[in-house]
């Protein structure tokens, strides 16, 4: 890996890489959020198109602050269409969905892109652009009595046209409008505000928050909030619910002729449309003509600031959960796993630290300073475990973040193959460590294509079986003891373990033999095999040249089981379970003998062609020159007295092992590959054994041992020492148990 | 103020790595949302003030509205950075008070020269006039 | 530990071979039984620790029953078995030549260990007459490692090892 510095504008660009997706994924969760009350007869939530607006807009401030230009000329276009949605000025369409959708697929391919993964799309955003600014040409105009209501010009002046354009429409649609104030203090507004919000927004829509005063006080503030809604004053303070917030409607300036207009539909206009809108500068506009009462002949002049009480405090229990986003921060995971490389080197402080005190305490001098130096490692030990579950807790994401995509790709895949399919999602909160949601993204999107893909049938099909017409894909996670499960369920036409079983015949994979002896349940886990496909051409949803075999062998890699069940007319299941965390490190494969071995990358400096003729034997032991410096030397075959493989390799290689500043050469016969693999600690069993940090499985069913770099430098160096050479290793192993 | 936390990082980059001029030397402190700057604002003396106007809760027109009326910033310089989504909002904020306006995308040159701008004392010799 | 034969009442028994010796084990010690995948050996290991292998995602450290209680060797082949038992959260497998049956036994079948003569060895819970057969009854609990009672004596090499350059 090149050389990066760590220094400021580089951080900036990766914190641009993370919030970029991190909006990207915003889009697309708003966007099936929006489709969903669309279909259901709803109009779109107002709230949620003014979420992907804003979250469109920070992307192309920030693309262009990065140089991204695909990017940001993608979000202005985009922008505007948001805009004159959000505005009203053009219809949520089927079509225009279709467009947004895709623009999500594109900014995912846009962002790959920018990071060297892919090639841009260049000629799919051209398309995109093309048809997004034919639909904004659409656009219709939209029009303004706010100057009717009583709302005194400083208020006026500090709405955004967006905020302007919200109270507009929501009066146009015969909703009254309320003032609420409240005193907040500063140092819990965040919370006190979601909650609010929360309670505000089943009757009404927040247009506006206003500070009020003039930031005198250092802790608290006043707010106004202007909210729209169908309901009594009465019935808004009700749902606000607390005394410390005032509830006042805001009355039409003209009380003789108040009459409120009925809720005209929208798109039918109430005043002349030219008006929309012209340019800037645009500042309240007189009152209509036939209103020419002056504006302090209401009933309730503006502020009442003596009204205004100390919201109190965030209140019990459950304002947990109505924390403000404001209060996550977003970390890194390279950040953690260093912190995590940290505890493993605070874990081989408690080892020496062990050994001192029991080294003391066999002593009859120092006898009670060892027991308080116990002590002391036992309070140590309590700390640090704390500390690991602490770290591990951090690294919890829910699963929510790769259901969510997964629910774009039913949406496309139904689509593109004329099938009418409906998502159902539960226990998208489950939480799993981060590194397990970006492994599982690819085997759940395999699987839920196979569903659809071959699951569920053409609606013909379904009829002709007597089932509805839409199929059903169900997406369940929940939590079980320290195992997370996944299950993908669908109601189609299910696997037929004899045409599994026929199948897997004829293409060799079992013998005649074998066939017979497989419980229909066994044979319908067949899929699973490597090569199996029960189609003869792949299709261009889940063929792709991967199967299940696949979905197996990368859950496996995970530490994860799956289990499948079918009926046949009735429908397939099929289960993940999966550990809630790993610890997962990067190694280097290589092979002494015959026997394949894993070396922790971070425990290692290089690895070259080894040159015997430069081993020379100092004091009994084998060293070599390398790099300038003196190197301890170790033969691995020998050291673990190897079974000699069949053939001999010509050449072999050289592994410079380091821990510290103490560096050690071993000797291998091949190396295989870096990659990514679980640990999965040794049992008691083989507590007596050191050298090994855990074993892993590598996907072809066979365990390979990971080495502790650590304690064998410690065991090969400290016995060249000429020290006793079982002496207490400092070796920290994953996931033992103390 | 900023709500986007690689916009953020990317400006204090900027500002901190200005060797000379009137923003040599300055610290940068962050506000993510309009409250945090209300939390922020009244505590400290502050020689610029930064802001976006399109924010979640409280907009930026709003917190340019807030710190004029506040004792400590009635004239401390206050600059809009923002993406140009509204004609409209700019000349807003222009009226109410702010000093001058960037728009987004913006290269760091813009951006530093933008502040020198306004943290020349009126009236003195400032090398744009 | 628990104890393995209830007095007073029937248990069963999981009954295979050994170089040719009918043994039994608790049944209800027994979590599974699996056939033999690919051992891994993990070196300077105990002798009668034949390595680790994967059982459905699970890591397992296998032991040669042969080795661990000093019959002879054999090899492993189509009808061997690996027995699994999760102690303290580990997953132990024992490996053996083959599985027979399922045996229940009362415990006026079964007669002291002391029977067999020569040294006591822990793991020994006493012998069962079956007509003419005589099947010996063992807890595999004691053969482990590091568990109470104390481990057999076996041969090996786990706790000396050289360093580079030692003779």
């Amino acid at each position: 890996m090149a050389e990066r510095r760590d220094d400021a504008p580089d951080k900036a660009r990766e914190e641009f890489f993370s919030e970029a997706s991190e909006l990207v994924d915003g889009f697309g969760r708003h966007l099936l959020a929006l489709e969903e009350s669309v279909e259901n007869g709803h109009g779109p939530d107002p709230e949620t198109l003014n979420d992907i607006f804003r979250g469109v807009h920070t992307l192309k401030g920030l693309s262009g602050l990065f140089g991204a230009a695909t990017l940001s000329g993608l979000s202005h276009e985009l922008e505007n269409l948001l805009d004159d949605l959000r505005l009203g000025r053009i219809p949520l369409s089927t079509a225009v969905l279709d467009l947004l959708f895709d623009a999500v697929e594109l900014y995912g391919r846009i962002l790959s892109a920018l990071k060297g993964e892919e090639a841009e799309p260049r000629e799919e955003v051209l398309t995109l652009l093309a048809s997004l600014a034919a639909v904004s040409n659409e656009r219709s105009g939209n029009v303004a009595f706010i100057a009717e209501y009583e709302l005194d010009p400083e208020t006026l002046g500090v709405l955004t046209e967006y905020e302007e354009h919200r109270l507009r429409s929501n009066l146009q649609a015969g909703l009254a409008l309320y003032r609420l104030k409240a005193k907040f203090p500063l140092a819990t507004i965040d919370s006190a505000l979601e909650e609010l919000k929360l309670r505000v927004r089943p009757v009404g829509e927040i247009i506006t928050y206003l500070p009020t005063g003039d930031g005198g006080d250092l802790d608290a503030i006043d707010l106004e909030i202007l909210v729209a809604s169908r309901s009594a004053a009465a019935e808004l303070r009700q749902a606000v619910d607390s005394d410390a917030v005032s509830v006042d409607e805001v009355k039409k300036r003209d009380l003789s002729q108040a009459r409120t207009p009925p809720a005209p539909r929208v798109g039918e206009r109430t005043d002349d449309s030219a008006m929309d809108l012209p340019d800037g500068r645009e500042t309240p506009s007189p009152p209509p003509v036939e209103d020419d009462e002056p504006a302090h002949a209401s009933m309730h002049p503006a502020p009442h600031a003596t009204e205004a009480v100390v919201m109190p405090a965030a209140a019990g229990g459950r304002d947990i959960s109505l924390r403000s986003v404001s209060q996550t921060v977003r970390v890194d995971i390279r950040k953690l796993d260093r912190l995590m490389n940290a505890l493993g080197e605070l874990s081989l402080v408690r080892g020496a630290l062990l050994r001192y005190a029991e080294k003391l305490r066999s002593e009859p001098g120092t006898r009670r300073l060892g027991m308080d130096l116990l002590g002391v490692h036992r309070a140590f030990e309590r700390q640090l475990a704390q500390m690991q579950s602490g770290i591990l807790e951090v690294r919890m994401v829910p699963l929510g973040q790769v259901f969510d995509k997964l629910a774009r790709i039913v949406r496309q895949v139904s689509r593109e193959q004329n099938k009418s399919v409906h998502f159902v999602v539960t226990g998208g909160e489950t939480e799993i460590d981060k590194l397990i949601v970006e492994e599982l993204s690819d085997p759940l999107l395999h699987m839920i294509r196979n569903a659809i893909d071959h699951g569920i049938e053409p609606i013909p099909e379904r009829a002709a079986a007597g089932k509805p017409d839409t199929g059903t894909v169900a997406l369940n996670a929940y939590q079980q003891g320290n195992h997370v499960v996944i299950e993908v369920e669908d109601d189609g036409r299910g696997i037929d373990p004899h045409a599994v079983l026929h199948k897997a015949v004829t293409m060799g994979l079992v013998s005649m033999e074998e066939a017979k002896s497989f419980s229909l349940e066994e044979a319908v886990s067949l899929v699973f095999m490597q090569g199996f496909s029960t189609r003869d051409t792949a299709t261009a949803m889940s063929g792709r040249g991967i199967g299940m075999d696949i979905v197996k062998t990368r859950i496996a890699k995970l530490g994860g089981l799956v289990d499948i069940v079918s009926e046949v007319q009735i429908g397939t299941k099929i289960t993940l379970t999966l550990p809630v965390t790993l610890a997962i490190v990067g190694v280097l494969t290589f092979v002494v003998e015959a026997t394949v071995y894993c070396m922790p990358l971070s425990s290692m400096e290089e690895a070259v062609v080894f040159d015997s003729a430069l081993v020379r034997e100092v004091d009994g032991r084998e060293v070599m020159t390398h790099r300038g410096v003196t190197l301890p030397v170790v033969r691995l075959a020998r050291l673990f007295s190897e079974p000699p493989a069949p053939q001999r390799a010509t050449k072999q290689f050289l592994i410079v092992a380091r821990v510290g500043t103490r560096r050690l050469g071993m000797v291998v016969d091949r190396l295989i590959e870096q990659q990514d693999v679980v640990i999965k600690a040794l049992g008691r069993t083989l507590a007596h054994v050191r050298g090994f940090a855990g074993a892993t499985d590598l996907g072809d069913q066979r365990v390979a041992l990971i080495l502790d770099v650590p304690s064998l430098i410690e065991e090969c160096l400290t016995a060249a020492e000429g020290r006793r050479a079982n002496d207490a290793s400092l070796a920290f192993r994953f996931g033992e148990r103390s | 103020m900023e709500d986007s936390a690689s916009t953020r990082s990317f400006i204090r980059a900027i500002l901190e790595g200005v060797r000379e001029g009137a923003l040599a030397g300055c610290t940068v402190q962050e506000a993510t949302s309009g409250f945090d700057a209300m939390r922020l604002l009244p505590r400290g003396p502050y020689d610029l003030v930064l802001t976006d106007i399109n924010m979640p809760d409280i907009n930026g027109l709003e917190v340019i509205q807030f710190v004029r009326k506040s004792p400590h910033h009635k004239d401390t310089p206050l600059v809009i950075i923002s993406t140009q989504t509204s004609e409209r909002d700019i000349a807003r904020a222009l009226a109410l008070g702010a000093t001058a306006y960037l728009r987004k995308p913006f290269v760091p040159e813009e951006l530093v020269a933008t502040l020198e701008r306004v943290l020349a004392p009126k009236g003195g010799a400032a090398p744009h006039g | 530990m628990s104890a393995l034969i209830h007095d007073g009442e029937r248990s069963d028994h999981l009954v295979f071979l050994l170089a040719g010796e009918l043994y039994a084990v608790a049944l209800e010690s027994i979590h599974e039984i699996v056939k033999v995948g690919p051992i891994t050996r993990v070196p300077r290991a105990r002798a009668d620790i034949l390595g680790v292998m994967g059982v459905r995602g699970r890591l397992v450290t296998v032991l040669d029953l042969r080795r661990s209680i000093q019959v002879q060797d054999a090899p492993i082949d189509a009808r061997s078995r690996v027995l699994l038992l999760q102690v303290e959260e580990e997953d132990v497998g024992f490996l053996v030549e083959e599985v027979r049956e399922v045996e229940r036994f009362t415990p006026s079948q079964i007669e002291p260990a002391s029977v067999l003569g020569g040294i006591e060895r822990p793991y020994l819970r006493g012998v069962a007459r079956r007509g003419p057969e005589m099947l010996v009854l063992i807890d595999l609990l004691p053969i482990l490692p590091g568990r109470e009672g104390s481990a057999p004596n076996v041969g090996g090499q786990g706790l000396s090892f050289s360093g580079p350059g030692a003779p």
